[in-house]
């Protein structure tokens, strides 16, 4: 609801500045779309890559690469120019959540060496690390099944919405009668219980 | 663990929730994020690395559960009593809702559900009519014809007066009561906001005791531990959705998304840097979507984009 106060009076007043002041907003407009034309389809993902350089190896930076924040963004590079992908609504978004995966793809290599060489001499199997491998066991996996019930029923039933079948907040907001924010405090409850059973797997 | 190192693994798991929206692009909020402090790469590797390990999770059953209407949280004297509804009553006491009512299986209500953008009229027996907004989420029960309750978004009231049995709207866990009058109702997340635009209303009468009259309006939190303050608005305004003209005081942009969203099924998104602006002025509901959004820009002073099916306003 508007917060109702304005005479109509000072309505029209505002609407004509308003109108007065849309053409700086076109103008900011047209910017704003020329300097993403440069992720048009036609020049591809390089283009989107080339423009954002920067900003992408600071983010690898930030998000734990260090040194080899500049070597990284070559492997992000021939990863997602060798791959052929249909038309991307948005590329630069697209390339962030690729170099926040390639990161994640990292640690998880890392975490697994260091899993397999703390059970060296029990059950090596000389595999080498991979990052789509679990890393948790079918014991843990049934673990995390508990404490996900153990939240009660909405909070799991919400969130097997959300992370397993993938649906949205907005979607599943909708289809239990529930307001957002009902729904994303149910999910942080979930994963809160979940954080606390991953620190209990790396105590034991 | 330490509190502030619970505070950290709050915030990563916020990033993983909102990271999980194929829609998500605050990556360069999510960077600032993780260059405060380089612990919080290493708190955020850790969740994430478990939530990619819980793609193992066996997908739910077949069968489809269908969730209560209410939380199941919400206190259980609220719920109309569970006597068999008369498919004739309900009948009679919807006029304007065109097969698109669905029943509740778990109360005796009707619960009508509008989309985005979708208005809907509703005409009850006692010849109350509801307007209700789009985004909204309105029960009503055949077997209490004095009753509504507004679950979610907004609607307008126009209700016949009748002395010894006054209108009751629920939202929230307020009640709100009629004197005879046409109000404005809007749930959001933990708040109330009622406008009156016709005779009397009162807001909670056994616990706040605020009445309201013509051209008075309230904004209660859930939270709030004393009764709402009055302010006075402007009558004319009050359900200005229904004609597509929406006056705002220093609204928050989120507040002014939300409406649109709801009024016009308009997507407008507020990057974090806009977040804090506020806006005053009125926007008129344009068909072309685009001049209702560039005037909201230009009035708050924010840059509009297109993003996806909608919008983002910058600073």
């Amino acid at each position: 609801m508007a917060l109702y106060d304005d005479s109509i009076t000072g309505t029209f007043l505002t609407r004509r500045g308003g109108a007065a002041r849309r053409d700086m907003a076109f103008q900011s407009n047209q910017f704003m779309t020329r300097s993403t034309d440069r992720a048009d389809p036609a020049q591809g993902i390089e283009g989107v890559l080339l423009a954002n350089r920067d900003r992408i190896i600071r983010f690898l930076q930030v998000r734990g690469a260090g040194e080899s924040a500049e070597d990284l963004f070559q492997d992000l590079w021939m990863r997602l120019t060798e791959r052929a992908t249909g038309p991307i609504a948005d590329p630069l978004s697209y390339a962030m959540r690729a170099a926040n995966n390639l990161m994640l793809d990292r640690y998880r290599s890392a975490r697994q060496r260091e899993l397999r060489d703390k059970a060296w001499g029990e059950a090596s199997d000389g595999h080498e690390p991979s990052a789509e491998a679990s890393l948790i066991s079918r014991q843990q996996l049934k673990q995390v099944q508990a404490a996900i019930a153990a939240t009660g029923e909405r909070p799991a039933h919400i969130f097997r919405r959300f992370r397993v079948d993938g649906a949205s907040q907005r979607d599943i907001a909708q289809e239990m009668g529930l307001s957002l924010s009902t729904i994303e405090a149910d999910l942080r409850k979930v994963y809160a219980a979940l954080a606390a059973l991953r620190r209990q797997f790396d105590a034991g | 663990m330490p509190a502030d190192a619970n505070a950290i693994e709050a915030r990563a798991i916020d990033w993983l929730i909102r990271q999980r929206d194929p829609d998500f692009d605050d990556w360069d909020g999510f960077a600032d994020w993780l260059a405060e402090d380089g612990e919080h790469a290493a708190v955020y590797d850790a969740l994430a690395s478990l939530d990619r390990d819980l793609g193992a999770l066996p997908r739910d059953r077949g069968n489809v559960r269908i969730a209560p209407a209410a939380p199941s949280d919400s206190p259980a004297p609220r719920r109309p009593s569970r006597r068999a509804w008369f498919g004739g009553a309900m009948a009679a006491a919807l006029v304007a809702v065109i097969g698109v009512s669905t029943l509740n299986p778990f109360g005796n209500g009707t619960r009508i559900e509008t989309a985005a953008g979708e208005h809907r009229t509703v005409a009850l027996a006692d010849g109350s009519l509801i307007e209700i907004n789009g985004g909204s989420v309105v029960e009503i029960d055949p077997e209490r014809p004095r009753f509504a309750r507004l679950e979610s978004g907004e609607a307008m009231f126009h209700v016949v007066h009748r002395e010894k049995d006054p209108f009751v709207v629920e939202t929230g866990d307020a009640r709100i009561v009629d004197l005879g009058t046409a109000f404005n109702v809007v749930r959001r997340a933990r708040q109330t906001s009622v406008a009156v635009s016709e005779g009397i209303v009162l807001y909670n009468p056994d616990r706040d005791k605020v009445r309201l009259v013509a051209g008075q309006a309230i904004d209660a939190g859930d939270d709030d531990r004393r009764p709402p303050a009055v302010r006075s608005i402007d009558v004319s305004s009050v359900g200005g959705w229904r004609s597509g003209l929406l006056v705002y005081n220093e609204a928050p942009l989120a507040l002014v998304a939300e409406d649109l969203k709801r009024t016009a099924g308009i997507d407008v998104r507020i990057a974090p840097a806009a977040a804090s602006l506020s806006f005053r002025g009125a926007l008129i509901i344009d068909p072309d979507r685009n001049r209702t959004v560039s005037d909201l820009a230009a009035l708050s002073g924010t840059t509009a984009r297109r993003q996806d099916n909608g919008w983002i306003l910058t600073r």
